[in-house]
Formats: C-alpha cells, structure tokens, sequence
C-alpha cells in the first residue's frame, strides 16, 4: 500500500482461481480519494442504468450482459499503479466511455424489439457495425447511431476475457473454420444465437476491418433483412486506401449510403451539424499530435491504454458526433501538458521506449500497464492509434460540400487498424520503421494475431527489416478475443522470456511476471 | 437539591451532527466497499447465477 | 472409355508452370502476364502481344520457406505460390498484376515483390494491384473499369508498347470467347445420365486453358471437342453419385480425381481456376465500349465471396442451385482451402442453404493444397456418396 510509484507488488492483489483481486490499490490520501469518488460515479452510472426496468429485462435475456457486472473491475485493471495526471486521465477516459456505453446500452433496449419496444424511437435508428467509423452519421443529428457488436462483443470482451468464447463456439457448431477471426465470428455468433437487440429503421454495414468483418456482416445481415426486417446497406470502403484512383469510388458510396439512410428514416442530412462534427474531428486530431509529439520526448504523457482505449473510441465510434468527447480532449490535453511541464513520468523506472504494432490482444489491452509496471517498457505508441492525421474541412461552404463527401470516405478507409492492415505493405511495414526512428524507439512489441492474415503475411518481412535496422522486435501472438488458444500468461510469458533471455534484465515488479489470471475478468 | 449542569445541543447543530454521522458512516461504510473491493466481489458471485439462467433461455438458434 | 488423344499432352502442360507452350510463346515475342485471381479480367491480359498464366505451383513439396515470410495461418496457396516465386519458378513471368481480392493473395504477392523474388532480372518487369469492387452496381463498375485502365492497360501500353485500343480488346475478347465456347460445349458432355467425359477430364481441359496460351492449345481443344462427339460411354456407369463442386481455388486436378475415385461424378465445377462462371462467353455489343461490357460482365458473374451486397450474396446460392438442376447433380460439395476467410464464411453459409433451403445433401470440407494421398478426404466423400445412395433409395420408396 503506497502513494509513491513504484513501491506496490501488483502481484499481491491476484487471487488464483478467482474473478477478481483481493483489494484495490492504496495510492497515498489524495489519489486515493480521487480514485474511490469516480468509482462512485461509476457505482452511480450504474445504478442510473438499473433504474429503468427495461435495462433489467435486457440484462436477464442478453448473455453479454452478464460482463457489466466488471465494469468496476476494468477500470481498476486499466488504472493500475497510475497516480497523480495520470490518474485522472485515465478516468476522464474511461468513465466517458463508461457513460457512452451506457447510454448506448440505454438507447438499444428502448428500441428492442424484445425488451423497450418504443418503435417510434427504433424508427430514428441507424444500426452500425463496431468496426466501422460512423463518419457517415456526421450530418444526422436527429437520428440515432447504435452499434449492437460494440456492446455485445467489443466492450464484453474489454470487461472479461472469456466473455466471447460462448459465441465463438456457436459460429463453430454452426460450420465455420476455426481459424478466421474471432472478432466477426462473435460477432456472426451473437447473430446465430438469437442473442442481439432488434430495432432500427434501417442498418448500414462496412467491409473495415477485413475480409473476416466483410463476410461476418453477410451472415448478420442475412438475419436482420430477411427476418427482422430491417433493410441493410453495404458500404464499401476501398483496399487501396493510399491511391487516388479509389477516391471517387469511396466518396460516390459515402454519397449512397447518405441517400439510403435519408430514404429508410426520413431524415435529411444537416450540414451545419455535419462541419460543426468536423470541427470536433479536427480538434481530437490536433489533441492527439500533440500527445504523439510528446511521446517523442523523454517524457511521455498520453501513452498506454490511455491512448489506445480513447483512440480507438473517439476516432471510430465518436467521430466528432459527441461534445463531450471534445471536452474530454481539453481536459486531457491540460493534464497532459501539466505533466510534460513538470516533467513527470507515469512508472518508477523507464527502461525501454516500445512501440506498439500489430492488433492488440483484446482479452488483454491492460497489458499496456503491464509492460510498464513489470518491465519499465513505455508504449509509446501503438499501431491503432497512428491514425489519419488529415484535417478535414470545417468550414460550411459549396466547395466543402463537396469536399465532405471525399473526407468521410477517407476517414472511413482509415478506420482505426485497418488503416495499416490493409492498403499496401507500405502502411504497416515500412511506416513501423518510420515511427521507431520518430519516436527514438529501442523496441517494437508486435502483437501479432494470429488470425489476423493481412499482418502475419508479412512476419518474415518484419523480421528481416528488424533485423536490417537492429531493433529489437519481441512478437507476442494472441487470438484477440479468444484467450483459451494463449492466455494472459502466455502473452507475458513472450515479453518475460525475451527479457530475461535476450535483454538479461531482472523485471522492476517481479511479482507481476506470473500472475495467477485464468479465471479473472 | 442538585441542578441539572447538561447543557442543551441547538436544535440545528444537532441535526447537522446527526447528517455528518449519516455521511461519515456513508463514507467509511461505501469505501469499505471500494478498498476491499467487496461490490466486485459480490458481482462475481451472481455471474454463475446469471449464466445458468442465460442456459435456460429458448433462442431461436440458426444461420 | 478410350483415352482421349489429347489428355496426356494437357496433362503434361500442367507438370510446370513454365510449360513448353509458355516457352513458345515467349520465344515469339510475346509478354507473359502473371495473375493469380479470378477477378482480373482475363481478355485484358491476353492482347496481341500478350497471353495469361494464372500462377499455380504444381509438384509442391515444402513450403517452410514462404511459411517463415506468412507464417502457417495463411492459406496454403498463397503460401505454395511464394514458396515456388522463391525457388525462381516464376522467373519466365514479365509481370505481375493482382487485385486487392483477398488480404492473403495480397500478401503472397506483396512477398515476391518485396523479396523481389519473381524476375528480378528483367528490366521492365512491373507488379500492379487493382482495387475491385466489393458489389456489382455502378459504383462499382465505375472503379472496375477505372482500375483495369489503370493497373491494366496503361501499364501495358506503356512497359511494353501493347495495343490497348478497343479494337484490339475487342479481338482479344473473340479470342477469349473461342476458347470458352469449346470448353462450354466440351462440359455439356457432363450432363446426361452416362456422360463421355470425367469431371477429372474436363478439370485438366480448362484447367490448361488458364495456365497456358489460349490460342496455342485451340486446336487440340477443337480435336478434343470432335473426339466427344463419338466417344463411347463405359457399359456401366462407374460413378454412385453426381456432384457440383463448389468453393475456393482448386488449381490441383487430384482433388477432383479423388472425388471421382470415391464414386462422386462431379459435373459441374463451381471452382476458381473452373469454369462455372469463369469459362462463360463474353457477349459484346457496339452501342458501348469493351472495357465497360467486360468489366461489367465480370462484376455481375463473380462468384467470390467479397462480392457483399445481399443480392449477389444470394446470386452464389441460387447459381449453385441452377448449376445442380441444369447438369443434374444428387449433392454438392462445398470446399475451401484451408485458413481461407471468405471461403470459411460461405461455406458455412452455402452449405447450410443449400441443404435447408433448397434441399440437397451437401458436404463441406476444406483442404490443403495438395491433397493426393489424402485417406480422410477420400473418406468423407465416399460417406457423402453412401448417405446421398440412401437418400435416393428412401426417396424412391417413398414415391414407390
């Protein structure tokens, strides 16, 4: 139990067997306090989204409900050893997307066909996939933009480990290869087991991430046309993102599937509301150079989960659509900047500076933490968060019109990972090298998912240039959402073995190398 | 014949008194809570629960 | 039945990929255009002065090498093709164009590239890739014939001084269309109760129609197509069971030999590198321009499974369903190559309409590259043979 950083044994606080810890973290009185008065915001977040009978009905018939009772767990996860500005970013992260999601969860079990049933509300509803940049909603105020894979999948598997095995196994009952994806097989296995909201006026799917989301959207849609009656439109987003030639073709389906949500719901596109969303992208870019400049200094602010998690929600699932999030960018940028004046850093011990590639094993982001405390190796950056850094246009005048139209299709060509999986060699291999001498990187931790073929198709290649340049690149294979194939063990056990054996370094936190984890959330 | 030396708390005083002691018992009760993590080990007691009942549910289980 | 005249000699131009006919027409002057992906149009590759190979890797043995550059979680043809780029089995090749079909053929040639692993000593050799459309509407033909001027034509006009006129597409689609008229009518063969040609037969015949210039083997496909006409059936029907194929690449001809071998006639090939749609005439009008008709006609045929709009997502099924009905089939086989995504996903689907939907028995399997000794394989069709006997003997009590 200590204020200072560093003088915890986060090993102490794992209970084998168990859920969850045995206690959460003494930080010194002031943090401390700060820490137990968002957890009881958080309590009251919850508590709020009780209230309301539907909420209970949804949480008795949906499985993936079940993973909200570790909501609290999450954040203490993602907060581990964190202290002072750090802290307090970490929470203004975490409890926006706590509040985001639950408002979400709200809006989805109103429209439920199955629970709220309020189908004048359902009618203003435009169901999205999770992987999917919601740029296309920038213009529809009035309607709401609800994605079920987010809250089914995506935040389930954030919350618990082993929340999307269930559904795994379902896709695999029902034929399909066990080696795709598990990220659009949950997501197809939601749909199978009868196991997703039903409402909207209308749904529209994208081909991003991959191949996996592309084809899993197919079996989604079979049942949400064919059966719930809910119309579905495709919207394409080429490959070959880097290329001019790809541009119109991205920016003419933006344009139709801006005409079919408006025929499905009636509403009209609103661009005041359109560039005043843009503005916010903007702004969230801007914040986010500035975090990455920093990082490339000694003393990293905005690094970790605390990028990764809030990128990923605020470029993709956000997009400038929610003030909120925009304040959060100040305050976070305040903080931020606090610290970098000062000169403070996040763990005792900063040994190794990290970049993170490759897609993030899911079932385990707050291994981000981990690395710090157990290692002292600062992720500077990760491959998710190295995102589109183009502004876009904000002004509301007959050329940005026009213009709109090309940065919504570029904006949802650059979706979060997709970004670098796909649109050429270039993106993910040559880029990574770039980054390492930007950010005076000694390391590049490739999380490498191993369903994931746009990037093992091209391990050799890494391994060679990593070699060519004499960085030290440490692969840690996962299964995104599926931790029975590597646990969280075995992915510390990629970084313990390298450590140990080729860097010969005796871990900061020694209590945090084997962690009695299998069962916990 | 002795005299009565207790002296009389204002009606006011007492009542914030009395709200303070809500509070701080609020507090110590509620943080109790969060240092021990006692609200996620509760949680984890009723997921089991829920799960068997998720079991039970008729699903309309296909492509 | 008697040995058709031709089949060894189509048989041996499979043996390599830098078959003799390849060599011929290099040493005619004409440039090799290497592709591996049924969404590149092949009229385009096959212009006065050019002709197609769609890469395979026949005879592969190892592939430990390409397997350390993609590691083993990708499919083993993307895996086989970069193993044999390396060795220098490509080396004959004057360029590569692929489109952005599927992340693991992206990879594969991404690979050979970086790894400049496919002639690297020829001083115009040029890789493009080409976006292609993800559905079959105007959108999408737009960036069809965008992408095909682009990566295409233009390249070719440029490196090597190609005629790319519509006049000259124009031709090489009449060429194209020869040779998919003479293997549409060798195929009619399969259908009839006793056919004159094996699905293993006729998956060599087209097979060699992809991997070799079309205009040198014209002839033996003529001689061969004659030859049918009055080739005798065998007195007894050796097969149980008449069955579609459908799925991923099968570039490798054992498989359907095995197929047949456990008692499934296959009669209809519904297979990248088959000819269901891929040997379809082409049918040009004068009121458009060539690109445009063919880009078209590719879009709206395509049977891949990143086609994703609901209406061509249920186009593959219902083709499958009047493939069965037009050559009579009993079942269909539904395979992929192992660690393929988009065939993962159809199949599942596929299989699973075809056999509640539309009522027949299905087998779904996936495959490694090579597959000829494979017992299990042999095992589950010659099941899937026995269970369709049983269904046709309880159907017929039924009726009876």
């Amino acid at each position: 139990m200590a204020k200072e950083i560093g003088k915890d044994k986060f090993g102490s606080f794992y209970v084998a067997g168990s859920r969850v810890r045995n206690r959460r973290e003494w930080r010194g009185v002031k943090d401390t306090l700060y820490d137990y008065s968002r957890w009881l915001v958080i309590m009251g977040t919850l508590g709020k989204f009780l209230m309301k009978p539907r909420n209970v009905k949804a949480m008795f018939r949906y499985r993936w409900m079940a993973n909200y009772l570790a909501v609290p767990m999450m954040v203490d996860r993602h907060t581990q050893g964190l202290r002072q500005e750090y802290l307090r970013m970490c929470h203004i992260e975490q409890d926006l997307i706590i509040d985001d999601v639950a408002k979400l969860l709200g809006n989805l079990f109103r429209g439920d066909r199955r629970t709220g049933n309020d189908t004048e509300f359902s009618k203003k509803v435009v169901l999205v996939d999770e992987n999917e940049m919601t740029a296309v909603m920038m213009g529809f105020p009035m309607l709401k933009c609800l994605s079920r894979e987010t809250p089914s999948t995506y935040v389930s598997v954030l919350l618990n480990q082993h929340a999307a095995e269930h559904y795994i196994d379902v896709a695999q009952e029902f034929g399909l290869a066990g080696d795709v994806c598990p990220m659009p097989e949950a997501e197809a296995g939601v749909s199978i087991d009868d196991d997703a909201p039903v409402l909207g006026a209308c749904a529209v799917q994208c081909n991003t991430t991959c191949d996996g989301s592309l084809l899993g959207n197919g079996v989604i849609s079979r049942r949400l046309e064919k059966e719930d009656g809910i119309p579905v439109f495709q919207l394409a987003a080429p490959l070959r993102h880097r290329e001019d030639d790809v541009q119109e073709y991205a920016a003419q389906e933006i344009r139709n599937a801006i005409a079919f949500i408006e025929q499905h719901t009636g509403a009209k596109w609103d661009w005041t509301e359109y560039f005043e969303c843009a503005k916010r992208v903007n702004y969230a870019t801007k914040c986010r150079q500035e975090w990455l400049d920093m990082n490339r200094t000694d003393y990293p602010q905005v690094f970790g989960s605390n990028l990764a998690l809030y990128t990923e929600t605020n470029y993709m699932a956000i997009c400038g659509r929610i003030a909120a999030f925009e304040k959060a960018d100040r305050k976070l940028t305040r903080l931020a900047e606090q610290a970098f004046k000062a000169k403070k850093r996040a763990a005792k011990e900063y040994r190794h500076r990290a970049i993170i590639w490759g897609v993030q094993s899911h079932y385990y982001m707050d291994f981000l933490v981990w690395l710090l405390n157990c290692w002292g190796i600062v992720p500077l950056t990760d491959m998710l968060s190295m995102v589109s850094t183009r502004k876009i246009a904000e002004e509301d005048t007959p050329e940005n019109r026009e213009q709109a139209y090309y940065d919504m299709a570029w904006l949802t060509e650059n979706m979060i990972m997709r970004n670098r999986t796909h649109g050429g060699y270039k993106v993910l291999l040559d880029e990574l090298w770039e980054f390492t001498e930007q950010f005076n990187a000694d390391m590049v931790i490739l999380w490498e998912h191993m369903s994931c073929k746009a990037l093992d198709g091209m391990h050799g290649l890494f391994e060679d240039r990593a070699r060519e340049l004499g960085i030290h690149l440490v692969w840690v294979s996962h299964d995104l959402f599926d931790p029975r194939i590597i646990s969280r063990q075995g992915v510390r056990d990629q970084i313990n073995n390298y450590m140990r054996t080729v860097m010969r370094e005796e871990p900061i936190d020694p209590s945090l190398e084997i962690l009695p984890d299998e069962e916990s959330w | 014949m002795k005299r009565n030396h207790t002296k009389k708390i204002p009606k006011g005083l007492s009542i914030c008194l009395k709200v303070l002691g809500i509070l701080f018992s609020l507090f110590t009760f509620t943080f109790v809570i969060y240092i021990f993590n006692l609200d996620m080990k509760l949680t984890s007691k009723i997921e089991p629960l829920l799960l068997k009942h998720y079991d039970r549910i008729e699903r309309d289980r296909h492509l | 039945m008697k040995d058709l005249k031709h089949l060894i000699f189509f048989e041996d131009l499979l043996l390599e990929a830098n078959n003799k006919l390849v060599q011929q027409a290099q040493s005619d002057g004409r440039k090799c255009i290497a592709y591996v992906c049924e969404n590149t149009p092949e009229p385009l590759l096959n212009l006065e002065g050019t002709f197609s190979v769609r890469l395979r890797a026949p005879r592969t043995g190892s592939i430990d090498v390409a397997t350390y550059y993609l590691t083993s979680f990708l499919c083993e043809f993307s895996r086989a093709l970069l193993e044999r780029a390396i060795e220098g089995g490509y080396n004959f090749a004057d360029c590569v164009i692929t489109p952005d079909g599927c992340s693991m053929m992206n990879r594969c040639v991404e690979n050979m590239e970086l790894l400049s692993a496919v002639s690297k000593d020829k001083k115009d050799f040029f890789y493009e890739y080409m976006e292609i459309p993800m559905k079959a509407d105007d959108n999408g033909l737009n960036l069809y014939v965008l992408q095909c001027k682009n990566h295409i034509l233009k390249p070719l006009a440029e490196k090597f001084g190609i005629d790319t006129s519509d006049a000259a597409i124009r031709k090489a689609v009449a060429k194209y269309n020869r040779i998919a008229e003479l293997i549409r009518a060798i195929g009619d063969y399969r259908k009839g109760p006793n056919p004159t040609i094996t699905g293993y037969e006729f998956a060599v015949l087209t097979l060699a129609t992809y991997v070799a210039p079309k205009d040198l083997i014209l002839d033996r496909l003529e001689e061969t197509l004659e030859e049918l006409k009055t080739r005798e059936p065998d007195a007894k029907n050796p097969f149980r069971a008449r069955v579609v194929v459908v799925g991923s690449e099968v570039d490798d001809t054992e498989f359907i030999k095995l197929v047949e071998e456990s008692g499934a006639f296959v009669c209809a090939d519904r297979y990248c590198y088959g000819s269901l749609p891929g040997r379809d005439p082409i049918v040009l009008t004068d009121d458009e321009d060539a690109l445009t008709q063919i880009c078209r006609t590719y879009m709206n045929r395509g049977q891949c499974p990143r086609y994703m709009n609901t209406e061509k997502m249920d186009a593959r099924r219902t083709y499958v369903d009047s493939l069965a009905k037009e050559y009579g089939a009993d079942g269909i086989i539904y395979e992929q190559m192992k660690f393929c995504d988009p065939w993962a996903y159809e199949k599942m689907l596929g299989s699973h309409i075809l056999r509640e939907e539309f009522g027949y028995p299905v087998l779904a399997v996936d495959r490694p590259y090579n597959i000829a000794g494979s017992g299990q394989m042999r095992t589950r069709v010659q099941a899937f043979v026995e269970s369709i006997e049983i269904k046709k003997i309880q159907g017929g009590a039924q009726n009876g």
